[in-house]
């Protein structure tokens, strides 16, 4: 696929509609979105999973990375762990993991969760707040989708419905090929996402 | 609440100020001053399942407050190899430490505090004589914490709410956030206890749905950020409400999952003045028929009586923030309201008592 391409299902993924949304005044009524991070580079991590084992970002390199900020007690989260829960079924086999960061709850309490909501894919605990703040997660539910070589590529406030197909198109834009483990050569949108930008302004990436 | 809703209830509230005033007779919600009355609040805990090492930390009445509630007397029994009174250094706020040795078969104790409390309120009329906050009150107020900053996006919605109501006075601002936080949130049943409290996120993502732990956060944030000192207050609803509310008091005796947070603010003249939006909003989702509108009679009672007045059924723990566990390496709680314990260092769910266990029970006893 090519560079613009790439750009054109970004745009495309940027108007499916979520149910929650992504604000910089409370209770606005704009749709969650995918959004282009501007950021080089995102803190590595090394966070416990369900059973207490150490796991790191690193090990996730190679493949398109979506690292999922959410909340049990968070009800967007809930609805969108679900499809994210449907992309992981239909992207089995794919090099795309995802990664989901419950944020500051008992370790038994997402247990439980997830005995009743079981999912395919990592869950690990940040317990202390101490990711989602260096990642500048200020709101729940947060994603943000890694290339192969874990630099932020897109990132989105609010639940989105990841089995939408745009956004499947997108995420397997970003797919490693054997020229893109060159990071000197990062993925360019095209203009037109910025002029759409205008009326869906892009926010900064959170620092 | 989304625009529409919002909206919806702007116009209930305009009809509402447009009725007659005999409509609104049929309700009553009135709390003053008056007799005291005494509760013992027991706390049953016993640690399911016990692997390692068991501890615990169960919150005791820690507000002392001449004008409306006064702790008496805290007792145990168990068999715990150390039970120690602990406070939080910058709260005071009170709790039992409690440790076992590794090999109990059953970790256990059982907790019993007499409180004594009354309702209050605070003539708005006019400002009294009450003792100004010293430097250091009005800064530990006034200062953010780790789910209530009062920057960035809380700052710039209480300034809106502050501009969009005109309001002056300390006492304006704080009746303009009141009023906000009734007609802009909702509260959700499925929320789990009484919500996070995580106010940034919530008006980040618009989603100002929860309970008192998220709707009272929210007022003490707005508050603190206009410049106005305010507090949570976390605590249980330990008997009926004596005015009818089913939805503002305790059910029965079993008060195992009653808590509730409430608010005040500090205001020049009138001192700490009672506030709670979040139960006016329960009243509107849970009182007899429910789901009442902004306009019921019973609604505006209690909207009316909840800026300045509580009712005295309620047992206040304290009105700590990001509270250490002393002897746990758990992070800091965002407040302690319920008890808590750890089993081989995992802190055990609070929120699901059932599995925990734990059990509160209270019963009236004779006020002195």
């Amino acid at each position: 696929m090519t560079l613009s391409a790439i750009g054109m299902v970004a745009w495309l993924a940027a108007f499916v509609p979520a149910t929650a949304a992504p604000a910089d005044s409370p209770a606005n009524d704009t749709a969650a979105s995918l959004q282009v991070s501007t950021e080089a580079e995102k803190p590595a991590f090394l966070l416990d999973n369900l059973h207490g084992e150490p796991s790191a970002l690193q090990a996730f390199k190679g493949n398109v990375v979506l690292v999922h900020f959410f909340a049990t007690w968070c009800e967007p989260c809930v609805r969108e762990l679900t499809s994210l829960q449907k992309l992981a079924a239909t992207t089995r086999g794919k090099p795309l993991a995802i990664v989901a960061i419950d944020v500051a709850e008992v370790d038994l309490r997402v247990r439980a969760f997830f005995e009743k909501i079981p999912v395919d894919f990592a869950v690990l605990l940040d317990r202390d707040r101490a990711v989602s703040k260096a990642w500048g997660v200020s709101a729940l539910p947060t994603t943000f989708v890694l290339d192969a070589n874990l630099a932020p590529k897109l990132f989105v406030e609010g639940d989105l419905d990841w089995s939408h197909s745009d956004i499947l198109t997108t995420l397997e834009a970003l797919y490693p090929t054997e020229t893109s483990n060159d990071s000197s050569h990062p993925v360019r949108l095209p203009i037109r996402i910025t002029t759409q930008s205008i009326t869906h302004p892009l926010k900064e990436t959170p620092k | 609440m989304n625009r529409r809703e919002f909206l919806t209830g702007t116009a209930a509230l305009s009809l509402a100020t447009a009725l007659p005033g005999a409509a609104w007779a049929q309700a009553v919600f009135a709390p003053k001053p008056g007799a005291w009355r005494a509760v013992d609040l027991v706390t049953k805990l016993e640690i399911d399942g016990p692997e390692g090492k068991a501890q615990a930390w169960i919150p005791l009445p820690s507000v002392n407050e001449a004008e409306w509630v006064r702790p008496g007397e805290t007792k145990w029994t168990g068999n715990a190899a150390k039970v120690e009174r602990v406070r939080d250094p910058k709260y005071g706020a009170e709790m039992l430490h409690v440790i076992w040795k590794d090999d109990e078969f059953v970790p256990s104790i059982e907790v019993t505090s007499r409180v004594a409390m009354r309702d209050r309120a605070i003539d708005l009329s006019k400002p009294g004589n009450a003792a100004p906050l010293s430097a250091a009150e009005r800064a530990l107020n006034l200062e953010g914490t780790e789910l209530i900053p009062v920057d960035g996006i809380v700052k710039q919605t209480s300034d809106k709410i502050v501009a969009d109501a005109k309001a002056k006075s300390d006492i304006e601002k704080a009746r303009a956030i009141y009023d906000w936080v009734i007609e802009n949130t909702v509260r959700v049943a499925a929320t789990r206890g009484c919500g996070i409290g995580d106010v940034a996120a919530m008006l980040k993502s618009g989603n100002l749905g929860g309970k008192c732990a998220d709707l009272n956060a929210l007022y003490v944030g707005l508050a603190r950020a206009a410049g106005i000192p305010a507090r949570d207050v976390y605590g249980i609803r330990v008997i009926p409400s004596q005015f009818g509310y089913k939805s503002l008091g305790a059910g029965s005796a079993n008060v195992t999952k009653a808590q509730h947070c409430r608010a005040e603010v500090f205001l020049d003249g009138f001192g700490w003045v009672p506030v709670d939006p979040a139960d006016v909003r329960k009243v509107m989702l849970e009182e007899p028929p429910a789901n009442l509108a902004i306009n019921d009679p019973k609604v505006v009672a209690a909207r009316k009586a909840l800026f300045g007045a509580w009712e005295g059924n309620w047992v206040a723990y304290n009105t700590a923030h990001d509270v250490a566990l002393p002897g746990s390496k758990h992070p800091k709680l965002g407040f302690l309201m319920y008890p808590q314990a750890e089993r081989a260092s995992l802190l055990l769910d609070c929120l699901d008592p059932d599995k925990f266990r734990y059990a509160l029970t209270a019963k009236e006893a004779t006020a002195t």
